[in-house]
């Protein structure tokens, strides 16, 4: 992508945003998973193979996160979205560092917005207690879409700020050849990082580390052969 | 539409109104509404207080979440004691909330994510990720309609009927799956994005794995996975701007 012109800009807008939503809020159909929003996003720019590059990267990031409970997480879809708009156009092997470094800022924004979103949550149900406690069913909707709005206006605003940022550093920022690519070997290490101790976490010492090893065996044997 | 068709529907935006008082309550009191848009008639005072429960506190898997649902709207047409009620629902959180997040977030997602980044770095590209989202939505979509149906045929026996069903089963077969598929796509996609670059480039991304590891094992919580990237790559851009 050469440019950031508004047949490119409004689709991944509207993909961001959806992304944004489907983490938490609805449908969670996995699309926020950074390989699908990676993919997706890099088939709207124009260079499917940037938006994949990037995706499956995330994706090794996005391994190290178990979203159980109220825990809290980095966002990784609007962030690969804003990523791949970065990196497009550009060889990956030069692009992939900066814009790995863009995409895991955003995904720290991103995770951050989702606490602000849900202690505004918390404040409109107090707002509303006096009409929960009567057991209003109207409250209960009107409490339910406006959750579902400002959480689409924090995908929304976290995408355009991402946009904005891509279009800001693709204009500003040069990187010499050696920098770019060191830059891209340490995104890559760091993704596998992640990935690597997420995967050692979920299993502990328990059968299924016996499986994870044997994956590895057998993922090792495929990488040789591939 | 029937009232079950909407609730079922309405479940797949539960954690909508997510926020750290009442966690999925209004989600839940949002998927009640159609279940108990019948007691209205036969009951107008239990309607609204059936509503009020609805909303209350609750914190489950959003996609076990019909399972609660179901039960707790069957108990309510059967006129149970209010605080019997409230009981099963709080009763419900732990288990489902263990069994829901072990089932997917555990088991089913890294085992697709997994047999999808070896499939995309196999070359089968667009199938490997569609296959992904269909075969997640697929299982995802069955299990919620079987929550509900579960919950609603078994009210307050929801736990016995969780117990004799392929629940706890699957949760046991997938764990192995999903740490093998990712054991096998962490060496696949390593070496996708390694061979261009050759060897020594290979041994350099080696040490940041190596020390990626150490490092967030060692200060752990404060240096999490993306704060040691952010942190290697402003070291790895200082040292480039002092010439080294």
């Amino acid at each position: 992508m050469n440019e950031f012109s508004p047949h490119v800009v409004l689709p991944l807008l509207v993909w961001g945003t959806l992304v944004g939503l489907d983490l938490v809020s609805v449908p969670q159909a996995m699309i926020s998973r950074p390989l699908v929003a990676g993919t997706v996003a890099g088939w709207l720019v124009g260079d499917a193979e940037a938006g994949l590059r990037i995706g499956v990267l995330f994706e090794l990031f996005a391994l190290d996160v178990l979203p159980v409970g109220a825990v809290r997480y980095p966002d990784y879809g609007p962030a690969t979205v804003a990523a791949v708009a970065l990196g497009a156009g550009a060889p990956w092997e030069l692009g992939l560092g900066l814009s790995v470094a863009l995409g895991l800022v955003l995904a720290v924004l991103g995770g951050w917005s989702l606490q602000i979103v849900r202690r505004w949550n918390a404040r409109a149900i107090q707002r509303r207690a006096a009409a929960l406690a009567a057991g209003e069913s109207s409250a209960i909707r009107r409490l339910q879409y406006g959750a579902l709005l400002r959480d689409a206006a924090r995908g929304f605003i976290l995408t355009l700020l991402g946009i904005v940022l891509a279009s800001t550093i693709k204009d500003m920022v040069g990187l010499d050849r050696q920098t770019a690519v060191a830059l891209t070997l340490v995104a890559i290490g760091s993704a596998l990082a992640a990935a690597v101790s997420g995967a050692f976490r979920g299993s502990g010492r328990s059968s299924r580390l016996k499986w994870l090893l044997a994956g590895a065996g057998v993922g090792v044997l495929l990488a040789a052969l591939a | 539409m029937t009232g079950q068709l909407r609730a079922l529907l309405r479940l797949f935006a539960v954690q909508g109104t997510w926020n750290y008082e009442r966690m999925l309550g209004v989600g839940m009191g949002y998927a009640a509404e159609p279940l108990l848009e019948d007691l209205k008639a036969v009951d107008p005072v239990r309607h609204g207080e059936a509503v009020v429960r609805s909303a209350e506190f609750f914190n489950c898997n959003p996609n076990l979440a019909g399972l609660a649902l179901g039960a707790t709207a069957r108990a309510e047409y059967e006129a149970l004691p209010g605080a019997q009620i409230v009981r099963l629902r709080t009763a419900l959180c732990s288990p489902l909330g263990a069994m829901g997040d072990e089932l997917f977030w555990a088991g089913l997602v890294p085992a697709l994510v997994g047999a999808a980044l070896v499939g995309v770095v196999l070359g089968a590209g667009w199938w490997a990720i569609a296959g992904f989202i269909l075969i997640y939505n697929g299982i995802r979509l069955w299990t919620s309609y079987w929550s509900l149906r579960t919950g609603m045929e078994s009210g307050m026996r929801v736990g016995a009927a969780i117990g004799a069903s392929w629940l706890p089963r699957a949760i046991e077969r997938i764990g192995p799956a999903s740490a093998f598929a990712i054991g096998a796509a962490i060496p696949v996609v390593a070496a996708w994005y390694l061979k261009p670059f050759g060897f020594s480039a290979g041994i350099g991304a080696a040490g940041v794995v190596m020390a990626g590891i150490a490092l967030t094992r060692w200060f752990a919580p404060f240096l999490t996975t993306v704060r040691f990237a952010l942190a290697a790559m402003i070291f790895l851009l200082v040292l480039r701007r002092v010439g080294v």
